[in-house]
């Protein structure tokens, strides 16, 4: 299978054959006992197969609400799903039932978690558990299943797999887990794998083995990779197209070169500038000024408007969406001129940022 | 008896999205200080409510109870229909006992010595399961070991056998050694909670803080550390009350209580399954009643506190 | 494992040597002392008496001394017969007294499994015990497996079912029965099902206690009655089966109530862990993820609270056996109280704590088994 290179990611761009999965004007809410918080308000993206695409912002912003939607492995209530489609394979699985669904989670879409440390259960050999799913979604025999962990382990570096392969994941380091939950996700082949935040709870050398080993595997086997991260470095290594996502709505897309060596949007910029780096000594580090706004009380314009250091008259009026911009990738008035607003945007071309400059 | 029960759901759903809300909302009550906060959330707290208010008309009974309704061996009724006695419908509003004594005269008067062996069963188990699980738990080491083996000895054997068995041969029908025998055999587990908890309190910073200021150790582990276990001892204090209760009842029905003129709610309870073929149902009912309410509004009125008292219950 | 097993069975050992100690100080603090005890026993002779004495080292005077050697016979470590030391460690077979008999050691003192005298019975303690065994055993046992079988079903379907009508009617229930004092509880069944639904001729299917119903059958436990049992064992089945529903109940209302919330929370708490979102994100059935999963690591924590709960069963059993007439170890404890029967208090109090190490033990094992994260050595 051939891994695209060029990208036109943008989520109105027309859907050709080889789209995977599409997600149009995906909203989630969870309903609290304060209020309503709107985690995922009107996304829209679509991702082709064997596409990598990242999904960047700080914690909080709706990205791991996003990709537990896709998985529908959200507790309803006090989750709702308000309004949206997931087109999957020509299929919207959100109307999907239950036992339909099941046949998609571990088969066509595969999720690794944050924390390998607890994500496996502690009570049952790392083989059981990946038999499991085997089994389930392949019809092989308990032995077959038994034979596809080993081989899966082995797939991803893991030394004599079939001694690994009688263990319990507390007898494992972090890395280790964290390499038995990808052979986990990639057993059953699944066309879509969404790792959210892969490497954060690992130590830095092991963080760059496991980004290896998933490029790895990425490129030979072809799937599709959806790379959730706060972490724009791990962006940069792994993904072709990037997303960034804040308060529940996407607010830049482009591919990894575009986004990262010339942002357009004020808060990707913040983001990259508040990257430390080297000949910073000294200085203070550059911040986003404030906070994320509290989920019940959004501003009434653009949800950046209070943090941003560029924001003029309209952004306090009117609310920036993606789907109407234009330029198409970036939700913003300083490119968009702002609908019956007098004052016409300060287009500013992509310019480079240099990391943490 | 650990889960908060009967909540909306959303309340214990709080989604890592959320919590900087949580947080937002800490800060607007920062205001407010620690007692506070727990009054505000056991205000909240249904059942604990309703439990308050069932104690009140226990307590109410208790103090005044005997003054209202005295009870006097003498006053009897002798036109006894049987040896089930009055019915409550003969005999308004509890009945009578075999011998005619007022079924509601012996609730009334039962309750302030079976609150009082309550009460003072808590005080004696609480001071001494402090001390001792607070001694443990912050000097730990060879303390610790001597008084936890002991403390699992006590607990590997039935507690009701030493009960008994003490009632039977040191309790000679008097109230103080009863009260002596339930304080001295109630503390075990309480001492190993508090051990458990001064174990992890005692390794924060602000154990540290005093230390370094110089704070003597006594000072530490009962000044600044106690008040922070302060949650849990009570919740437990609470079961001990009830415990206490229900367990006087037991040895009082079993005749190795209180001597049968002192009238408890276990003494009313005595003797009541001699007549049970004869179907004096009211005879214990009432009194058992009393008991079960009491213990019921008891153990409503700790699951409040449990969750008022909590430093990490969020709003 | 083997070794995981004798490291916490030696780890037990303390304890048990603590509870001999303590059933010794028993039977010293009592009024009036052993030797009162034994003058109280109308069915044996003063030749017999001092033979007793002699055997249980029952010295004369309180000292020190005296105290060790009456501690020492009661054990089965010393033979009184002698006086002097080293005969005193030695048995009239000329081998150290401490040992087995058939190793030529005596045969006096709990060692050697002679628990003392029954006054009330004028019979040996051991087999005053004995004889209450079965009903005691049968009672618990049916009780445990019913009390355990039970909270899990009603705790983990409340868990998954969290907030519906059948957990919030659970809950409400639990707050009921755990308040409830267990003998009263056990006095209203009786006037309920024994007493009003007899009188009122609804049924005569409960009966209101003891263990069979006496003008059927020979006594409970007897040679007759087991001969009688094999002759009609469908019948004696039932009859027993009619005895054991009320007590049963009594004795497992509080535990159920108490650890089906346990058992909730501990389901609870294993849903809630990333592990479940794994299983789930693997596409398992629901019914896999709660049965499989969350399932075993939630029994973690109940395997140890029903074993921190097991001294309870035994509490439960003497106020269940009381109220009901049972004729076991718990009704035996209350006459034995009652009559001030010193030495079987003894035996009943080594024979439960003994039970309960055993228990202990035993969860430990079984805890060792479903968690791989415990280390045998």
């Amino acid at each position: 299978m051939t891994v695209p290179t060029t990208v036109t990611a943008p989520a109105r761009a027309s859907a050709g054959n080889d789209v995977l999965l599409e997600v149009r004007d995906l909203r989630t809410y969870f309903h609290v006992l304060d209020g309503t918080v709107k985690a995922v308000d009107g996304v829209s993206f679509s991702v082709r197969r064997g596409q990598t695409i990242g999904l960047v912002g700080e914690s909080g912003c709706g990205k791991s609400v996003t990709a537990l939607t896709i998985m529908r492995l959200l507790d309803i209530p006090p989750a709702e799903i308000a309004s949206g489609e997931i087109i999957f394979e020509g299929r919207d699985l959100l109307t999907l039932s239950e036992d339909e669904m099941r046949h998609v989670r571990g088969n066509d879409i595969a999720m690794i978690f944050q924390e390998p440390m607890t994500s496996l259960n502690p009570v049952y050999t790392v083989g059981d558990q990946i038999a499991e799913a085997v089994m389930l979604h392949q019809r092989l025999s308990k032995k077959e299943a038994w034979n596809k962990a080993i081989e899966s382990l082995r797939a991803v570096g893991i030394n004599n797999p079939e001694r690994r392969v009688k263990q319990y994941p507390h007898e494992l380091s972090g890395g280790m887990r964290q390499r038995v939950m990808i052979a986990m996700a990639l057993s059953c082949d699944p066309k879509l794998l969404i790792a959210d935040e892969p490497t954060t709870a690992l130590d830095v050398t092991i963080q760059a083995q496991i980004l290896e080993l998933i490029k790895d595997v990425q490129d030979r086997t072809g799937t599709a990779l959806m790379l959730i991260t706060h972490d724009l470095g791990v962006v940069a290594e792994t993904v072709h197209d990037v997303l960034v996502m804040y308060a529940g709505r996407i607010v830049e897309t482009g591919t990894v070169e575009d986004v990262l060596l010339a942002p357009k949007h004020p808060y990707t910029e913040g983001l990259l500038r508040s990257i430390p780096s080297r000949g910073m000594k000294g200085q203070r580090l550059n911040v986003i000024k404030g906070t994320v706004p509290n989920p019940f009380n959004m501003p009434k314009g653009c949800n950046f408007a209070p943090r941003c250091p560029y924001a003029f008259a309209p952004c306090a009026e009117y609310d920036p969406r993606i789907e109407e911009a234009n330029p198409p990738d970036v939700a913003c008035w300083l490119y968009t001129p702002a609908p019956g607003s007098p004052i016409p945007p300060r287009i500013r071309p992509r310019r480079p940022v240099e990391v943490g400059a | 008896m650990s889960d908060q029960p009967l909540r909306t759901p959303a309340t214990s759903r709080v989604t890592a999205l959320t919590d900087t809300a949580a947080a937002d909302y800490e800060v607007a009550l920062e205001s407010l200080n620690q007692w506070q906060l727990a009054w505000r959330r056991f205000r909240r707290h249904r059942l604990a409510l309703v439990g308050v208010a069932i104690l009140a008309v226990m307590v109410f009974l208790a103090v005044f109870g005997p003054i209202i309704w005295p009870y006097d061996p003498l006053d009897l009724r002798r036109d006894l229909p049987g040896p089930q006695g009055f019915d409550p419908i003969a005999m308004p509003p509890f009945g009578s006992d075999g011998a005619g004594r007022s079924v509601f005269v012996l609730v009334a008067n039962g309750a302030r010595l079976s609150m009082l062996i309550g009460t003072t069963t808590m005080l004696i188990a609480v001071t001494i399961g402090v001390l001792v699980g607070a001694v443990a738990g912050f000097f730990g080491g060879w303390v610790d070991n001597l008084l936890m083996r002991f403390v699992d000895l006590v607990l590997s054997i039935p507690f009701l056998f030493i009960v008994l068995v003490a009632a039977r041969f040191f309790g000679g029908g008097e109230l103080v050694p009863l009260i002596l025998i339930f304080g001295l055999l109630s503390w075990p587990g309480l001492a190993r909670l508090v051990r458990a908890l001064y174990l992890s309190l005692r390794e924060q910073e602000f154990v540290l803080a005093a230390r370094a200021v110089g704070v003597g150790d006594l000072r530490i582990a009962f000044r600044h550390i106690l008040p922070n276990a302060i949650g849990p001892v009570v919740v437990s204090a609470t079961l001990i009350v009830a415990n206490a209760i229900i367990l006087e009842a037991f040895v009082s029905y079993l005749n190795f209580g209180l001597k049968a003129q002192d009238i408890s709610w276990g003494n009313a309870l005595a003797r009541s399954q001699e007549r049970i073929a004869v179907g004096n149902w009211w005879w214990p009912f009432f009194p058992g009643m009393a008991i079960a309410l009491t213990v019921i509004a008891i153990n409503f009125l700790g699951d409040g506190l449990r969750d008022a008292l909590d430093p990490r219950a969020k709003e | 494992m083997t070794k995981y097993i004798i490291r916490r069975t030696l780890g037990l050992l303390p304890l048990f040597v603590g509870a001999v100690v303590i059933s010794f100080l028993l039977m010293r603090a009592a009024p009036g002392g052993p030797q009162a005890a034994l003058a109280g026993i109308k069915s044996i002779t003063q030749e017999d008496r001092e033979k007793w004495l002699r055997r249980w080292c029952l010295q004369a005077e309180v000292t020190p001394i005296n105290m060790l050697k009456e501690f020492g016979g009661w054990l089965g470590v010393l033979n009184c017969d002698s006086d002097t030391v080293p005969e005193i460690f030695f048995s009239a077979q000329g081998g150290l007294n401490v040992l087995p008999a058939a190793l030529g050691g005596g045969d006096n003192g709990i060692l050697h499994g002679d628990l003392g005298l029954s006054i009330r019975a004028g019979r040996p303690v051991v087999d005053v015990i004995l004889e209450r065994v079965p009903a005691t055993l049968l009672l618990t046992t049916t009780a445990l497996a019913l009390w355990v079988g039970i909270a899990i079903l009603i705790g983990t379907y409340a868990a998954v079912h969290r907030y519906s009508l059948f957990d919030q009617g659970m809950t409400f229930l639990a707050y009921v029965f755990y308040s409830l004092p267990t003998f009263w509880l056990g006095l209203m069944l009786i006037f309920f099902f024994a007493v009003f639904l007899r009188t009122s001729g609804v049924t005569d299917f409960f009966p209101s206690g003891g263990i069979i119903t006496t003008r059927d059958w020979p006594p409970f436990n007897t040679p007759q009655y087991w001969a009688a049992f094999g002759e009609r064992p469908m019948a004696a089945i039932v009859d027993i089966g009619r005895h054991l529903v009320l007590p049963v109940f009594t004795l497992v209302a509080v535990n159920i109530a108490a650890d089906s919330r346990f058992v909730r929370a501990a389901m609870l708490e294993a849903l809630n862990q990333d592990y479940i979102r794994t299983a789930r994100a693997k596409g398992l059935p629901a019914r896999t993820v709660i049965a499989k999963h969350a399932f075993r690591n939630a029994m973690l924590p109940v395997v140890t609270n029903v074993a921190l709960e097991l001294p309870f069963l035994v509490s439960g059993a003497i106020v269940t056996e009381t109220i009901f007439t049972w004729p076991g170890l718990g009704r035996l404890f209350i006459e034995s109280v009652g009559a001030r029967d010193y030495f079987v208090l003894m035996g009943l109090l080594l024979v439960s704590t003994v039970f309960i190490l055993i228990a202990n033990l035993l969860a430990d094992i079984v805890y060792a088994i479903v968690d791989p994260r415990i280390r045998y050595d």
